[in-house]
């Protein structure tokens, strides 16, 4: 008996045939995550520690495995770098029909771009990129670029936790350009959507509106200072969504620094990036804003103004009581 | 003439070819991509006959309902615009201008057939002309039959409609090369889970447990089955995809596409 | 620096500074060492007893009053102690107080607490 294919036939063969296929694996298929570029994510259930995890896999492989030594290489990627604030990776391999696929931790919480709305106070924004930075300074410490920093690759968990995902776009950094492993190598079936983009040389990059000069430009020589730039392109959306205050002229500096077209002229360490925008929530002098003695002498009385009022007063009570005394 | 060509059934022109005859022998692919269209321009006259099998009998219906749907032709129009086309695609060298590098197959095929309506005044004066025009055994009452079934929801990107119905041509392949192996290997019953599951609607509602009260065996049977249905369902699609598109990297865009992930 | 420490010593210098802003009164300049001995020990007490409350209660209200109260009380003590019949207490509490206000403040934010187990 022959049948005619409903579009919503159409619909459930196409997720029967790009579903992974757990035959014989511990995991068992709870529901579909997401779709990214190369393959999708989901949710599957740890059978054995009876734990929910987050499974990706990639929906077709390359036929001369290349697509398999990707994924397994961003898995190893990530699975080096051990921190809170990056998500980390469980379990690799191959399943049943051939995909390769890695699991890592489920995180349940809001995308930064969604969650950012609920967060009107600035210093708060602030503390959570901080946040952000030691994550990625951890990994450049381990010499991983991730390449595709946006918020919308930041996961904000339901107790605060602060997570860097995705992982797909990252480069580890070998002893020189020449042994640097890129996840994602030439490949011309990455198409212009907001994801991924190809340049002329080839080489895929981040995402426009967060991706660094030199990325646009395809350059082989990318380091640390790339992901630099796009933290300050988190910065300035952190900055300036919503019902965010008035920028502040220090704020607007390190920005401004932190997406320098030079790279030379950016920060060169996302440490020197946190330390400012710290230290401009601490009320203290930031590098990318050179202050006056002026500013500099008024910015200290305002960190201590309770001191200084504490001896004001002390110090007016007395001349008063001197110059008051009765003779 | 016989209609060779329902929903599952793959198309037969000149010799009967052997309808496992995509990639060769069953389930063997060359290591290379076959590529469709060097084979359209093989000087040997099985492996271009393979290649134009392969090609109309994936085309044919996404031709034939692209013209119903984006062009608003009648049924008895698009027909003969259907037979034209695929006639111009065998005999005036439609795809020796084809370049891989430009576009995909796909999308020439259907720029072809845009081309072709835009002009069926001298089409159809074409058809007239002669008896000695060759007519494709294209089963248009089946593919007629899926129009006016279903309530099929119009795109109006014609990319996108053209992609669907390509998506439900090589799925309806797969569908059937999948029954007949099944059927061979005794796993009928795989196969008819799959149906119930992911083609027949509301299925995906019933519980493994009230499916394997009916089929008589156990909810981890159903599992089983349905996943072993699933994977072979994927193979074959992959497989029959790859027959049908021009290069390695058409394939896997091609793929990517049919299988829903956004590129 | 820990806490009872911080006191003491802001205690010790800010004592001594209060003791020397007595040189502007004449009439006590002869005894102005004494003076300055007196309220620099006076100071340290203070700070030191400032010093122990903030290693105990952490808590910048209570750390601020409980200064402003010692700083009045010894002030009290030292004016009560003084010869002749101006024993000058707005004078002397005052800025006591005051002291005492900055002392508990300063050892409330500043200073190490104690790493307290965990048992």
């Amino acid at each position: 008996m022959t049948h005619f294919l409903s579009d919503s036939a159409l619909e459930r063969l196409r997720e029967a045939a790009d579903s992974p296929d757990l035959t014989g694996t511990r995991y068992r298929l709870v529901d579909k995550l997401g779709q990214g570029g190369m393959g999708g994510v989901y949710c599957v259930e740890d059978t054995e520690l009876e734990r929910r995890v987050a499974l990706k896999v990639i929906s077709v492989p390359n036929p001369d495995g290349a697509g398999t030594v990707r994924l397994l290489q961003e898995a190893r990627i990530i699975a080096r770098l051990e921190h809170p604030g990056i998500v980390p990776v469980h379990d690799a391999g191959v399943l049943p029909d051939g995909r390769p696929y890695y699991t890592m931790k489920l995180v349940q919480g809001r995308r930064l771009d969604e969650h950012v709305e609920s967060v009107p106070s600035l210093s708060h924004r602030l503390r959570l990129f901080l946040r952000i930075c030691d994550a990625v300074a951890f990994a450049h410490a381990h010499r991983v670029l991730h390449r595709d920093l946006k918020p919308a690759n930041i996961m904000i968990g339901p107790f605060g936790e602060v997570l860097v995902m995705d992982w797909g776009l990252s480069k580890l950094l070998g002893p020189s350009p020449a042994n640097d492993i890129s996840i994602v190598h030439a490949d011309s079936g990455a198409a212009a959507e907001n994801r991924t983009m190809l340049t002329a040389h080839g080489s895929v990059v981040g995402t426009p509106g967060y991706m660094s000069p030199e990325q646009i430009r395809g350059d082989a020589s990318l380091d640390q200072r790339s992901d630099i730039y796009s933290l300050g392109a988190i910065l300035q959306f952190l900055i300036s969504t919503g019902n965010a205050e008035a920028m502040a002229k220090p704020l607007s500096a390190i920005r401004v620094r932190a997406m320098a077209e030079d790279p030379e002229a950016r920060y060169q360490t996302v440490s020197e990036l946190s330390t400012d925008v710290a230290h401009f929530l601490d009320g203290l002098a930031v590098s990318a804003y050179p202050e006056g003695p002026m500013v500099r002498a008024w910015r200290w009385v305002l960190r201590n103004r309770t001191w200084i009022l504490l001896l004001l007063a002390y110090m007016l009570t007395r001349a008063l009581l001197i110059f008051f005394r009765p003779r | 003439m016989p209609n060779f060509y329902s929903a599952y059934t793959p198309l037969r022109m000149g010799a009967m070819a052997d309808d496992t005859s995509i990639g060769g022998a069953r389930h063997q692919f060359p290591s290379t991509h076959w590529s469709l269209i060097e084979g359209t321009r093989s000087v040997h006259a099985e492996e271009r006959q393979r290649a134009l099998d392969t090609l109309i009998r994936a085309y044919w219906k996404p031709v034939y309902k692209y013209i119903r749907l984006h062009w608003k032709k009648e049924n008895e129009p698009a027909k003969d615009l259907t037979q034209e086309f695929f006639v111009r695609l065998l005999d005036k060298g439609l795809l020796d201008r084809f370049d891989p590098a430009r576009a995909r197959l796909r999308t020439y095929i259907r720029v072809c057939v845009d081309g072709l309506v835009m002009n069926e005044d001298k089409a159809a004066h074409r058809m007239k002309r002669g008896g000695d025009s060759v007519l494709l055994p294209l089963d248009f009452q089946s593919a007629e039959g899926e129009l006016i079934g279903l309530p099929i929801v119009t795109e109006d990107d014609p990319e996108k409609l053209f992609a669907r119905e390509f998506a439900r041509s090589v799925f309806g392949i797969a569908l059937e090369r999948l029954r007949r192996e099944c059927d061979e290997k005794g796993k009928g019953l795989h196969f008819e889970l799959l149906e119930l599951y992911d083609i027949e609607e509301g299925g995906n509602e019933l519980t493994y447990e009230e499916v394997a009260r009916r089929f008589a065996i156990k909810p981890t049977d159903v599992t089983n089955y349905l996943a072993y249905a699933r994977r072979e369902f994927r193979r074959i699609v992959l497989e029959e995809l790859r027959a049908m598109t021009a290069t390695e990297d058409e394939f896997r865009r091609e793929a990517l596409a049919l299988l829903g992930v956004r590129l | 620096m820990n806490k009872p420490l911080l006191g003491l010593v802001l205690g010790t210098i800010l004592g001594a500074f209060d003791g020397l802003t007595a040189w502007f009164t004449p009439a006590v300049r002869n005894a102005l060492l004494g003076i300055v001995i007196g309220s620099t020990i006076k100071g340290l007490i203070a700070g030191v007893l400032i010093g122990f409350f903030a290693r105990k209660v952490n808590s910048l209200a209570l750390g601020i009053l409980f200064g402003l109260g010692v700083g009045l009380l010894l002030a009290f003590a030292v004016a009560a102690m003084q010869p002749g019949p101006d024993h000058y207490y707005f004078a002397i509490m005052l800025p006591g107080g005051i002291v005492g206000t900055i002392i508990g403040y300063a050892t409330q934010r500043f200073g190490v607490r104690p790493q307290t187990l965990v048992r």
